[in-house]
């Protein structure tokens, strides 16, 4: 799009970065919701703030909109500083997590609301109020008012809002938490193509690790005010940083101290992801006995439970002197014989697959 | 779609409904139907006792004569004048009370708006009465400016009718400021509006029903008052004092008065609901 | 939709057809009005509801020293509770509620009451201090009918001119003041908030404007009542607010929100006791005036208390009391001896009859001329109301 061009031309020497936070701190009374957070989103990005619930993620969020003043740090958005600047004069829109659309105003008015207010003239103002609209496919709803839409159609108005004068950079508050799941996945691809097409630059605030996992360009990790780990979906998923990343990004089987020793074979603190475990029938050495041999880790246990979930199934065996793993296997070829209740069973994964993380 | 009741309970919800409706049909529109029944009734000029004849000259006397259209004139202009400058006051004080103060100030804030209320009304006339007089605090205040005080007149009155329904205004203002989602005002900011911006364009449209609603008691209460004239108004006369000296002589022509601020708030009450305000009541 | 609103329409209608019965009933014609003077008095019934001017029903409330309420109550054992009424009007009108025995009645609600049924006749008898009223109080034509005395008489006065002495100067002596030259006190006049202050303006043409030839200030005819109501229409651009609750009266002289209007002598005396520099005269012209009757109302609940309180107001010690303390001439001879001042009755003309020819009681003006005149129709009350209405416009 020709504005995205624009904006690239005009973007700093600092390497087209969008949004920069330096020591970051915001103190509410005695709680430190962040914590001298650094964090820097390149232009044209989607960058993903995943937390669980009271990470101080929308926190981040709102000190980026201007909505909450740092207790100390400093904020620049294309590599200005706006620390001090009001939200009104941020080159950045928001997606509230209840959309906050304007109630008493149509959704043509509440579309075209931030150009009502650079004062851009009428006709233009309709035109791309109308335009921002079909980007979200709700051409034909110019006239309803806010009351009158579904919970989806409310999500897309709030979003042409933030869009239709081009912002460098739209933030969104857990914006897909109040929809269903289908709708949430439908809307998933939806605003990742959205991100694309438009080259603006999203920071989004989300729970939900697929959400994360399936949208982001790259992903930080919040835990209690701080950034636990930034990286890439990839990488944030098979390398994990900290144990707390390798736990609430997707599900994992983390050994440490004793177990580490028993399974791994290696002292530390490890991560193994249950569908980087294969099955087999129980091996020689017998039962109870772990070994290595070229590069590939091998046990057996014995199953206590088996989840079927559709695609997949979910194995829990439990190994001698009570570690318990998960295992995850795609229902694609016929389950070794022993893979019962109550069956015995081996498990082999590769070395490198017991990934070490910092404790 | 409800389910329709069963015979049983729309019985019961009949016993329940049948006072309360018996008494709004009898105590309230009953006396409004007598009154404007008795304004079609004549007066003995001497005895002022109420002769049952059936007549329409106290409305023809009522339109004809210039001095009660003067009057009626310069009622409504009072109540509409006390209602704007309510609504100018309640705005920025009800702002303040939702938005600005803190929360734990919220509630002595409030209280202390409602506290007048509980003074009576005759006691805040007088009050007001003492302090708008030739050597009275109100003068005296604004005696350095070169200034003089209003006195008793008309604009006495608006400004003690103005201090007396204040909080009528303030109340649901207020609830409507409150009930206002923090979200709004962030979203508006968000998207470029400064300050001003954000009052006229959020602000003010979700509380114009309020604004209304609150404005449906200024203006009838206003426009009914008769005491606080007596007390500030010097010589202004309104409705209120009309029909009041009115009712000892000459009941029926009381009654047909009355029928003007009765029509006023009905057409006012339509105008407001057009705009949607009652909605919010 | 259409089906309820028919529904609800025919039961408005019914309510309405119910309401209108009910009203209906209430006014049967009664052709007996004012019932019957009692023959004899029975036990008071230990309470007594009284309308009266202010002033003439004193508790020791205002003035600790002036009390001829709790006296009586002590005396008779009759509870006294005391309604102030401001006009001749609200006293009318407060009788209709039938919820009080007896009233202080002038000359232009007596007429009224008697016509309209709500005062009794009074048997003399039962009030031992009639017999010495002066002569010239029994049998008026304001507190009579057909022979019979529809009240006691309770003393007479003049409506005076009162004037704050630090802002009125010279001292005035006419009405002059508060009419045609009213405006040397712009937004300071005060005049009497009641139709019946019409005849003050009449009053005042009567020397003023001859050629009307207004002989009876509440006998006057179209052309008559329209020049006072020009007077006082050109009075009210200098008035500052009319007065008929007395206390605000007061609150007004005594902050000098009023420097100069009507008054009544007992207001005087309240603002004066307030410290304000105020002096009450009988203007040249003379003045209006009233002579007031205790009536007792034909639905008393408690006539025997009201007829103990009709003797006891015009008993000699009370009535000079009250006249006293109102300023006005009592009714009882008898009562001139009882005074502080010895010189009250004189003072206040108490037995001058030639005095009292310069006084217009207040009298209910009526279509048949009240000063003689066949040859025209005289405005009734209901004119001066309007009159007055159209006055403070």
């Amino acid at each position: 799009m020709a504005e995205t061009e624009t904006r690239a031309r005009t973007g700093t020497t600092t390497t087209r970065t969008a949004v920069r936070l330096e020591a970051v701190t915001k103190d509410f009374g005695t709680v430190r919701a962040v914590d001298a957070v650094d964090l820097t989103v390149r232009e044209s990005e989607f960058f993903t703030l995943l937390g669980p619930s009271g990470s101080g993620k929308t926190t981040l969020l709102r000190l980026v909109a201007g909505f909450e003043q740092p207790t100390a740090g400093r904020i620049e958005l294309a590599g200005d500083d706006v620390t001090a600047t009001p939200p009104h004069r941020r080159d950045a829109h928001t997606v509230f997590q209840d959309y906050a659309l304007f109630p008493h105003m149509s959704v043509e008015q509440n579309v075209a609301y931030a150009l009502t207010v650079r004062g851009v003239r009428k006709a233009e103002r309709l035109a791309r109020a109308h335009e921002a609209l079909t980007t979200v496919r709700l051409d034909g709803f110019a006239t309803r008012r806010p009351a009158e839409l579904s919970g989806g159609q409310r999500q897309r108005v709030a979003l042409a809002r933030a869009l239709v004068d081009r912002p460098a950079v739209l933030l969104l508050d857990e914006p897909l938490g109040a929809l269903d799941l289908a709708l949430r996945q439908e809307m998933q691809t939806e605003l990742k193509e959205l991100q694309r097409t438009t080259g603006i630059t999203f920071l989004l605030v989300t729970h939900d690790q697929d959400e994360a996992l399936t949208m982001s360009d790259r992903i930080a990790v919040v835990r209690d005010g701080r950034i636990e780990q930034t990286g890439p979906p990839v990488e944030v998923y098979e390398r994990p940083a900290t144990a707390f990343v390798a736990g609430f990004v997707g599900t994992t089987n983390l050994l440490r101290g004793e177990s580490a020793v028993r399974v791994v074979g290696r002292p530390g603190t490890y991560s193994i992801r249950p569908e980087r475990i294969l099955l087999t029938d129980p091996a020689e050495p017998p039962a109870g006995a772990a070994a290595s041999s070229a590069g590939r880790r091998t046990v057996t246990g014995r199953i206590t439970d088996i989840v079927h979930a559709g695609a997949h199934t979910r194995f829990t065996i439990a190994l001698p002197h009570g570690d318990r793993l998960t295992v995850l296997r795609q229902n694609l070829t016929g389950l070794p014989q022993s893979a019962r209740p109550d069956g015995e069973i081996g498990l082999s994964w590769d070395d490198k697959d017991a990934f070490p993380v910092p404790s | 779609m409800p389910a329709a009741p069963t015979p049983g309970s729309r019985l019961r919800l009949t016993a329940l409904l049948a006072p309360p409706l018996l008494w709004l049909t009898l105590a309230y529109l009953g006396s409004l139907a007598i009154l404007l029944l008795s304004a079609f009734w004549a007066t003995d000029s001497f005895t002022s006792d109420v002769v049952h004849t059936w007549n329409t000259d106290n409305f023809h006397e009522l339109l004809t004569t210039p001095v009660y259209r003067t009057i009626a004139l310069r009622t409504l202009s009072i109540a509409v004048a006390v209602t704007v400058i309510d609504a100018l006051l309640a705005l920025p004080m009800a702002f303040c009370m939702a938005r600005v103060a803190g929360r734990r100030w919220r509630r002595p804030l409030l209280v202390a708006v409602l506290t007048p209320l509980w003074a009576g009304y005759l006691v805040k006339a007088y009050a007001w009465r003492v302090m708008l007089g030739e050597d009275g605090v109100v003068g005296a205040a604004l005696a350095p400016f070169g200034l003089h005080g209003p006195g008793y007149g008309t604009a006495a009155v608006i400004i003690v009718l103005a201090y007396l329904w204040l909080p009528y205004m303030i109340l649901p203002v207020y609830a409507a400021l409150e009930r206002l989602p923090e979200r709004m005002l962030e979203a508006s900011a968000d998207l470029g509006a400064g300050a001003w911006r954000t009052l006229r364009s959020v602000v003010l449209p979700a509380v114009r029903p309020a604004v209304f609603a609150g404005s449906v008691f200024t203006f009838s209460l206003s426009l009914g008052d008769y005491l606080t004239v007596q007390i500030v108004g010097g010589k202004t006369q309104l409705l209120g004092n009309v029909i009041a000296s009115q009712v000892t002589l000459d009941l029926p022509m009381a009654a047909a008065l009355s029928a003007v601020p009765v029509v006023l708030i009905v057409c006012y009450l339509a105008a407001v609901r057009r705009a949607g305000a009652l909605d919010s009541l | 939709m259409r089906k309820r609103k028919t529904s609800a329409w025919r039961s408005a209608a019914a309510v309405c057809a119910l309401l209108l019965t009910a009203a209906g009933c209430g006014s049967g014609g009664d052709d007996d009005k004012g019932g019957h003077a009692p023959d004899r008095l029975g036990k008071g019934e230990g309470k007594v509801n009284i309308i009266a001017w202010a002033g003439y029903a004193e508790d020791g409330s205002n003035d600790p020293t002036v009390d001829w309420v709790h006296p009586f109550e002590k005396k008779t054992g009759c509870q006294v509770n005391t309604k102030t009424a401001g006009t001749s009007d609200e006293m009318v009108s407060l009788m209709k509620t039938g919820q009080y025995d007896t009233v202080s009645a002038s000359g232009d609600a007596t007429l009224r009451l008697i016509a309209s049924g709500d005062a009794a006749p009074v048997n003399t008898k039962l009030v031992p201090h009639y017999k010495d009223i002066f002569p010239a109080l029994k049998q008026q034509p304001f507190n009579s009918r057909d022979g019979r005395m529809y009240g006691i008489p309770h003393g007479r006065g003049a409506n005076l001119l009162m004037y704050r002495t630090d802002k009125v100067k010279p001292a005035p002596d006419s009405w002059r003041a508060v009419f045609d030259d009213a405006a040397a006190h712009s937004g300071h006049v005060t005049a009497y908030d009641s139709p019946i202050y019409i005849a003050d303006a009449a009053l005042y043409l009567m020397r003023a404007k001859p050629s009307l030839g207004i002989k009876n200030p509440y006998a006057l005819d179209q052309k008559q009542l329209d020049a006072a109501v020009d007077l006082l229409k050109k009075q009210h651009k200098a008035v500052g607010e009319y007065w008929s609750d007395y206390q605000k009266e007061i609150t007004a002289f005594n902050g000098g929100d009023s420097v100069i209007g009507t008054t009544w002598q007992v207001i005087a005396n309240l603002t004066k006791a307030e410290k304000a520099p105020v002096k009450a005269v009988l203007p040249k012209e003379g003045a209006t005036g009233w002579s007031d009757t205790w009536m007792v109302s034909a639905k008393a609940e408690h006539p025997n208390c009201a007829y103990k309180w009709l003797d006891w107001i015009v008993s000699p010690k009370v009535n000079a009391q009250v006249a006293e303390y109102f300023g006005e001439a009592p009714s009882n001879r008898k009562a001139c001896a009882e005074t502080s001042d010895p010189n009250h009755c004189a003072v206040f003309h108490a037995d001058d009859e030639k005095y009292f020819q310069r006084v217009h009681f207040w009298t209910t003006p009526i279509k048949e001329c009240l000063d003689g005149r066949k040859d025209t129709t005289c405005t009734d009350y209901a004119q001066w109301t309007r009159a007055w209405t159209e006055v403070k416009g």
